[in-house]
């Protein structure tokens, strides 16, 4: 109740602070569509923005600006699951699923995280890594912040998770740059990059960009067809199979 | 040269796939089997997922069985009287072996049975044909003459009920364990992505007494004609067939094999089960250890949901 409290003054306070002084971001990415082809290995997105007095405001740009971005990845359900040694065989015992997880979550920031702001506006913006499993009400509170905690150690390990403080650079005190490298089993879907930029500890302007995964050309038409043909795709499989094996006789005369 | 696999959602080494399809032909090819038992074990251990590893090479499969089931079939070798009741029944299997593949994935413990089931399978088959081909070796140089047994020897369910004439395979046997050894081998194969071939050919042989000359070419046929329906099984249920990574390993297969073939001429067939049964043995093991070892790492992780375009 009482952070729900201080919450709210915060919330109340950044409110008025952007009352006082109004600055927006205007912010683009190098690409708003990632193609999946057949050699894709992977890409590297850029961020380039700029912090400007709003409309209206005429007040001069003052004081030392933070940025962050948070990239978002599509949401899906992810299980978590946990090996233990029942008689003398390891298996699988315990699971904790965790709904509308993201898939992908990478935070750049222009300096340290503590340094830009407390750890309750961190949690207010939903910008932790750690902060993402939503608590399983099947699993309860415990195992879901144990496994919780597990599910994201793996999905940094994988390279999907990551923190980069440092990484977004200011070319001047109002323009500002990052770099990102999707990795190549980067999940194909929607993904979101929100810029925050802070001044004081405080968020004075927000902005978010969409920008898509996606598989394209032969890929595409492969992967549409394996869900929702996949009858037929079944079937040219096997057409696939007993013409190459047939191929294969005729070329080596077997 | 890397290439991006649809299904499985990475991007692998298009000539590594390439060559341990070849590579695994080139066995497949040397000893006369399909070579699913070493392949989806090999896609697993080299990151690709189980479920998408196991579906795939169940088309591999079809394709590497097909050339040897023509040339069998030209020639004559191949009871198709026995090999439909095998098919029919390897088909009721499969439905079955799908069916339990998706349940165990959504219970978490798709790999723990893939495990098993390679053990337990492998480990057995395995120790059956290094006993086996060790006393030929040994009887061979003790210069004892090997005795056959005779294919007119007759099993207990040789008085079982509903007796069926296969012509070609001079046999007059009840239909009932032909069925089962299919229901089985459908069962088997379609959870684990294994042709079978390495089951089949010896309950055939020791069971049925099936002839020699039409062993070989039965057994092919029913393996492609249970895969081919098995990948379209899977295909529909777990949406976890990758037509490319299935591809990639048929042309490496198929080249490698013909080596293999060839090679085969230079091995007597004694020493060949040695190694195969070596082979086999080592997969096992590998299954076992598995199993037994601590995992590097306690925790894992899948999607539930299905991926995205």
């Amino acid at each position: 109740m009482k952070r729900a409290l201080l919450l709210a003054l915060i919330g109340a306070f950044s409110l008025l602070s952007g009352l006082v002084r109004a600055e927006r971001v205007v912010s683009e990415l190098s690409t708003d569509l990632i193609e999946i082809t057949s050699s894709y290995a992977g890409e590297r997105v850029n961020f380039f923005g700029n912090i400007e007095p709003d409309t209206g405001s005429s007040e001069p740009l003052q004081g030392t600006y933070n940025v962050v971005i948070v990239v978002t990845g599509p949401l899906t359900d992810r299980v978590a699951r946990q090996m233990t040694r029942q008689a003398g065989i390891w298996l699988n015992t315990d699971q904790v699923v965790f709904e509308n997880f993201p898939s992908f979550f990478h935070v750049l920031a222009s300096d340290e995280l503590l340094d830009i702001t407390n750890p309750a506006t961190l949690a207010v913006e939903n910008i932790l890594p750690e902060a993402q499993p939503e608590v399983s009400t099947e699993a309860g509170w415990w195992k879901s912040s144990v496994f919780g905690r597990e599910l994201v150690r793996l999905m940094t390990q994988k390279g999907f998770f990551g923190l980069h403080e440092n990484a977004v650079q200011f070319l001047s005190n109002t323009a500002y740059t990052a770099r990102l490298t999707l990795p190549a089993d980067a999940p194909p879907g929607p993904y979101l990059a929100s810029t925050y930029v802070f001044l004081d500890g405080k968020v004075v302007a927000r902005r978010a960009e969409g920008l898509a995964v996606r598989k394209t050309g032969f890929e595409r038409f492969l992967a549409i067809s394996a869900t929702q043909q996949p009858f037929l795709y079944g079937v040219a499989c096997v057409i696939l199979a007993l013409f190459t094996g047939w191929l294969g006789g005729v070329i080596f005369k077997r | 040269m890397q290439i991006y696999l649809p299904i499985a959602e990475l991007s692998v080494n298009l000539f590594f796939l390439i060559g341990i399809g070849g590579a695994v032909g080139f066995l497949s090819g040397l000893f006369g089997v399909g070579g699913g038992f070493l392949l989806t074990p090999l896609l697993i251990f080299s990151g690709v997922p189980a479920p998408v590893a196991v579906a795939s090479v169940t088309g591999q499969v079809v394709a590497s069985s097909t050339s040897g089931a023509l040339s069998h079939y030209r020639r004559g070798g191949i009871d198709m009287h026995l090999a439909m009741y095998l098919v029919l029944s390897g088909i009721v299997g499969a439905f079955g072996g799908v069916a339990t593949f998706s349940m165990l994935r959504e219970a978490g413990q798709l790999d723990l049975f893939i495990a098993l089931g390679f053990l337990i399978l492998l480990g057995s088959v395995g120790t059956m044909m290094m006993v086996e081909s060790l006393r030929a070796i040994l009887k061979r140089r003790s210069g004892v003459v090997v005795r056959e047994r005779l294919p007119h020897q007759h099993n207990w369910f040789h008085g079982l009920p509903l007796r069926v004439r296969f012509k070609k395979s001079r046999l007059y046997v009840s239909v009932l364990p032909v069925l089962v050894i299919g229901v089985i081998i459908g069962f088997l194969g379609s959870l684990l992505g294994v042709g079978g071939g390495f089951i089949m050919v010896p309950a055939l042989v020791y069971l049925l007494r099936v002839p020699g000359s039409v062993v070989i070419g039965t057994s092919l046929l029913q393996v492609v004609a249970m895969m081919g329906a098995t990948t379209i099984l899977h295909a529909v249920q777990s949406q976890s067939v990758d037509i490319l990574l299935a591809f990639c390993l048929m042309v490496g297969g198929v080249a490698g094999a013909q080596f293999g073939a060839s090679a085969n001429k230079y091995l007597r067939g004694e020493q060949l089960r040695a190694l195969l049964a070596l082979l086999v043995l080592a997969v096992a093991i590998r299954f076992g250890l598995s199993l037994v070892l601590p995992p590097a790492d306690p925790f894992s992780m899948a999607v539930l949901s299905s991926g995205g375009l």
